[in-house]
């Protein structure tokens, strides 16, 4: 069993694989709580896109760390040498446009919330820091 | 592991990680089509924001011109995906 797990990743889309065989090797590692691998690997995707589209002006690894505290999962991605960018403050999306109306794009962060508990954004340093929590049960394994 | 295929009836079908890394191989597929069809999710694990882009461009594109994607077969995980964005207003699935 292992509680703490920290990686660095190259800040490219093609980095995603790997990210998840990292997230996935965690969870299993951790079997005796119930850990939905496909909303795990959804939010933790999504931030870390946003990262690799908008956050350009770095070109450092993102460092990814997974840790179990008590009940909890706490994911955060952190990327080094970068402006200020509060993914929290960004504009709720109207999903309840139809096909006309709807504009492609922005779904991320709000799809984010729907699969995760909280979503904090921290900045210091010259470093961004968003980290995302999910409540856990115990698995009946 | 992500494969997009058009079967022998013209239908889409999709298998494995639809991410961000592979949207454009997707891309490249849809932009393909120019009538209805049926966009099968059964061998589909995962989508994320990315793949739900590709699908709503095509959907646009394609319903500009009367025509419409239908999308079956979706696993519990990524119905969620779906109603959470709002596409079930958009697709019929």
């Amino acid at each position: 069993m292992l509680t703490y797990s920290e990686k660095k990743f190259p800040k490219k889309i093609n980095s995603l694989d790997a990210i998840f065989d990292f997230v996935e090797d965690f969870i299993a590692d951790n079997q005796h709580l119930r850990m939905d691998s496909n909303a795990i690997n959804f939010a933790v995707e999504e931030i870390f896109t946003n990262l690799v589209k908008y956050n350009t002006e770095s070109k450092r690894d993102i460092l990814i760390e997974l840790e179990i505290i008590d009940s909890d999962l706490v994911t955060s991605l952190t990327d080094f040498n970068v402006s200020k960018f509060d993914i929290t403050e960004v504009d709720e999306v109207d999903t309840t446009l139809g096909v006309e109306e709807r504009k492609v794009g922005g779904l991320g962060l709000h799809l984010v919330n729907k699969f995760v508990d909280k979503l904090e954004y921290e900045y210091k340093n010259s470093n961004s820091k968003i980290t995302l929590l999910k409540h856990l049960e115990k698995a009946n394994v | 592991m992500f494969d997009i295929r058009i079967n022998a009836e013209g239908n889409v079908e999709l298998e494995g990680r639809f991410d961000a890394s592979n949207a454009d191989i997707a891309k490249e597929l849809f932009d393909k089509i120019e009538k209805s069809c049926i966009v099968d999710f059964k061998h589909l694990k995962y989508i994320s924001s990315a793949g739900l882009g590709e699908l709503l461009s095509a959907q646009k594109r394609l319903m500009a011109k009367g025509e419409t994607l239908k999308l079956i077969n979706m696993s519990d995980h990524i119905r969620d995906v779906f109603n959470y964005a709002g596409f079930h207003r958009v697709f019929e699935m």
